[in-house]
């Protein structure tokens, strides 16, 4: 999981990666509670539980993405903006895979949007929530 | 002169934002859209120009925001882009032509116009860039686009399909993240040219390359839903059905392509890249007895395009409506197209590599190209007659024998009849599964071979149906009333003759596609176009300045600035790498 960190000098890892454990850890147990209640969601019959099944599972690869850039005791390099303002750098994620998050963020706001759109309609044409009572 | 590869890009971005500023003068709005295919199309040629057809045309890279790869967004034409460019333009510009003809005015007002340019935006941005998360970004731009078209009449049947279409892309999002997230964890880059050099050189990167085979999977599942392959087949029909029939020729021709074309592009170029020595899957004890994660994209995929001809081909037959019954013929078709892919990857030689990757690009063409014509002249139809079921038309060939002989030849392409394009798409693909026979006679192998001599049956029963259901016969009263618009017959022949100019000049399409086919397993090529500085000096560079960090490069930075150094060394290369053009 941390390889990156593995390719800078031996000296500089070894306190970070133990506090990428730890993280890891309570990261790993969010990502597998949160696919958990996605599938539960999504298998709904009602339609709204569903595009909250849509919304958690996006959610969910979020916090898998955080993971997989490894959480590191953070230095001045990783977050540049505290060399001028001195003082203690925290524990940090990955600024690529934050990047990325911040990216499926916004594409899962549209996505949701759209999906409660669509719900409200099909609620209008249907008159009902439950989607096996579809024609 | 590498800008030309963001010409279609920008072409469409422009037309997106024109079409929605002129929503207040309809007219306009309509032309404007029409010129915006057209200049797109103009620049998808002039770019396959300078890629593939000059005679010193060689491949081109943009780095966008001037970031050296691997630590921007980098975008590549090269001669598989190019193919599928010319595909998408060809396609789209039909597609918008029609549209403006057969759709009601006032539906093509509110939005249709803009969105059809954001889905051709999210075509372009997905067959052009060598970036992992920005191939996923494009996507998703592509399928915004494509939601709102399958809702787009707002009835029930259409926010059904359009829930049906978009829970299932949204899982497909979210397990393509999982690929993309653990691949960045287990190569460190998400630049598609790094990661094959990295997995071709494991060792020099500290690098795990059986996690790769796995991952692969993921990213594999999200682009088999994508084409609409089976057993992510089951969104197809009611999406189809429920999308305006121009965007429907789109979806059905050019989207899913899309899927195929990463297919091809991300395990031919960049994961064939990892040796995997005999790893075994974990759980199930199989070995992967090749060397790279094709060995695995081989038996998947072969069981994918053998369902989907077989579920595509025995659905579409029974159908009662044409456009019903083309969906469900697109997803068999699909299989057509991934045969050969997946028969390329389990290829003992790169010479019958390449003839079965061109075979897949080939029948992409084909399908795109008669799919298209076909779904356009449904949309005639139903603008004419009102309706598409087949019980309710009838002797359309005495009404509108252009219209008809139009829609034969898409038919006639589909079956397979020389000399148009249809017949070398078959051809091509019947030769590959014949090939893949004789190299090993057994009945395993004898597969693809039955189920492609079954799915060309099956086009044949269906597509004769559909011909003497709706063309032939005495005409119904809906045929009889029927006032068929000239301006989009004339569209449709124009369609019908390239089909056929397609099959009769058939050589430079097919010196297209081997040389795209060519692109697409030439691993070392992509990698010194993208990427010319070895990556192992920049590794040995140390920690660099950590200012890389600031820039505004874009969401996907395809590296992590600290391991890599920083992009100083980079600086002073210019900033379009490619020289190749």
């Amino acid at each position: 999981m941390d390889r990156g960190p593995e390719l800078e000098a031996d000296s500089e890892r070894r306190p970070n990666r133990e506090v990428g454990a730890g993280v890891s850890l309570v990261l790993a147990a969010a990502v597998g509670g949160l696919f958990a209640l996605a599938t539960f969601l999504l298998l709904r019959r009602d339609l709204m539980r569903v595009v909250w099944g849509i919304a958690v599972v996006t959610q969910g690869a979020n916090v898998y993405l955080l993971a997989m850039g490894g959480v590191v005791e953070g230095d001045h390099e990783s977050v540049p903006v505290l060399v001028t303002h001195g003082g203690e750098v925290p524990v940090t994620a990955d600024p690529v895979v934050q990047a990325l998050v911040l990216t499926a963020i916004v594409i899962s706001f549209g996505t949701t949007a759209l999906a409660l759109a669509l719900t409200y309609r099909a609620y209008e044409e249907n008159e009902t929530m439950d989607i096996q009572q579809w024609e | 002169m590498n800008q030309i590869v963001i010409a279609p890009l920008l072409v469409a971005v422009v037309a997106v934002v024109a079409t929605l500023a002129l929503g207040r003068r309809p007219a306009l709005q309509r032309a404007t859209s029409v010129a915006g295919a057209i200049v797109y199309a103009a620049s998808v040629a002039l770019l396959a120009w300078r890629v593939v057809l000059a005679p010193d045309a060689g491949p081109a890279t943009y780095q966008s925001g001037g970031w050296p790869a691997p630590f921007g967004i980098t975008l590549v034409a090269d001669a598989l882009s190019a193919f599928m460019l010319v595909l998408a333009a060809t396609v789209g510009l039909w597609s918008v032509a029609v549209a403006v003809r057969v759709l009601d005015r006032e539906n093509q007002r509110v939005f249709y116009h803009p969105l059809f340019h954001c889905m051709l935006l999210g075509v372009t941005g997905a067959f052009l860039t060598g970036d992992l998360f920005n191939l996923f970004v494009w996507f998703e731009v592509m399928l915004m686009a494509s939601y709102v078209f399958v809702a787009f009449y707002g009835g029930a049947k259409h926010t059904a399909g359009a829930f049906r279409y978009l829970v299932p892309n949204v899982v497909g999002s979210a397990v393509m993240l999982l690929g993309i997230g653990g691949l960045y964890a287990t190569v460190g880059t998400l630049n598609m040219a790094d990661m094959a050099r990295r997995l071709a050189d494991p060792a020099a990167y500290g690098i795990d390359v059986a996690p790769v085979v796995g991952l692969s999977a993921f990213v594999l599942a999200t682009f088999a839903l994508k084409a609409g392959l089976v057993p992510f087949q089951f969104w197809v029909p009611s999406a189809y059905r429920a999308a305006p029939l121009p965007a429907a020729a789109m979806l059905a021709g050019v989207t899913k392509k899309v899927g195929i074309y990463a297919v091809i592009r991300l395990y031919f170029t960049v994961f064939a890249a990892a040796g995997l020595d005999g790893a075994t899957l974990p759980g199930t004890g199989v070995g992967i007895t090749g060397d790279s994660p094709l060995a695995f994209l081989g038996p998947v995929l072969l069981a994918m395009a053998v369902a989907s001809i077989a579920v595509g081909g025995v659905g579409a037959v029974g159908r009662e409506t044409v456009d019903e019954l083309l969906a469900y013929s697109s997803i068999g078709q699909v299989g057509f197209i991934a045969l050969p892919v997946a028969l390329a990857a389990s290829a003992p030689s790169g010479a019958v590599r390449r003839a079965a990757v061109a075979a897949a690009l080939v029948y992409a063409l084909h399908h795109a190209l008669a799919k298209g014509l076909l779904f356009l002249s449904t949309a005639t139809v139903r603008g004419a007659t009102g309706t598409t079921r087949l019980s309710e038309l009838g002797g359309l060939g005495q009404r509108s024998p252009v219209l008809s002989a139009a829609f034969l030849v898409g038919s006639l392409s589909l079956v397979g009849i020389p000399p148009l394009a249809g017949f070398f798409g078959k051809f091509l693909v019947f030769e590959v599964a014949a090939r893949h026979f004789a190299t090993v006679p057994t009945a395993a192998a004898a597969v693809p071979l039955a189920a492609a001599l079954v799915g060309a049956v099956l086009t044949i029963v269906y597509i004769t149906r559909t011909w003497i259901g709706g063309f032939w016969g005495t005409q119904t009263p809906q045929v009889g009333q029927a006032t068929v618009d000239p301006v989009q017959v004339g569209l449709l022949a124009a369609l019908a003759a390239v089909i056929l100019a397609a099959g009769v000049a058939f050589d430079p399409v097919y010196r297209f596609a081997t040389a795209a086919a060519e692109a697409a397993l030439d691993r070392g090529a992509y990698v010194d176009l993208v990427d010319p500085a070895p990556g192992t000096t920049l590794l040995a560079a140390g920690t660099g300045a950590g200012g890389a960090l600031g820039s505004s490069g874009g969401a996907a930075r395809p590296d992590r600035a600290g391991e890599r150094g920083a992009g100083t060394e980079n600086g002073n290369r210019p900033a379009d790498g490619g020289e190749g053009t």
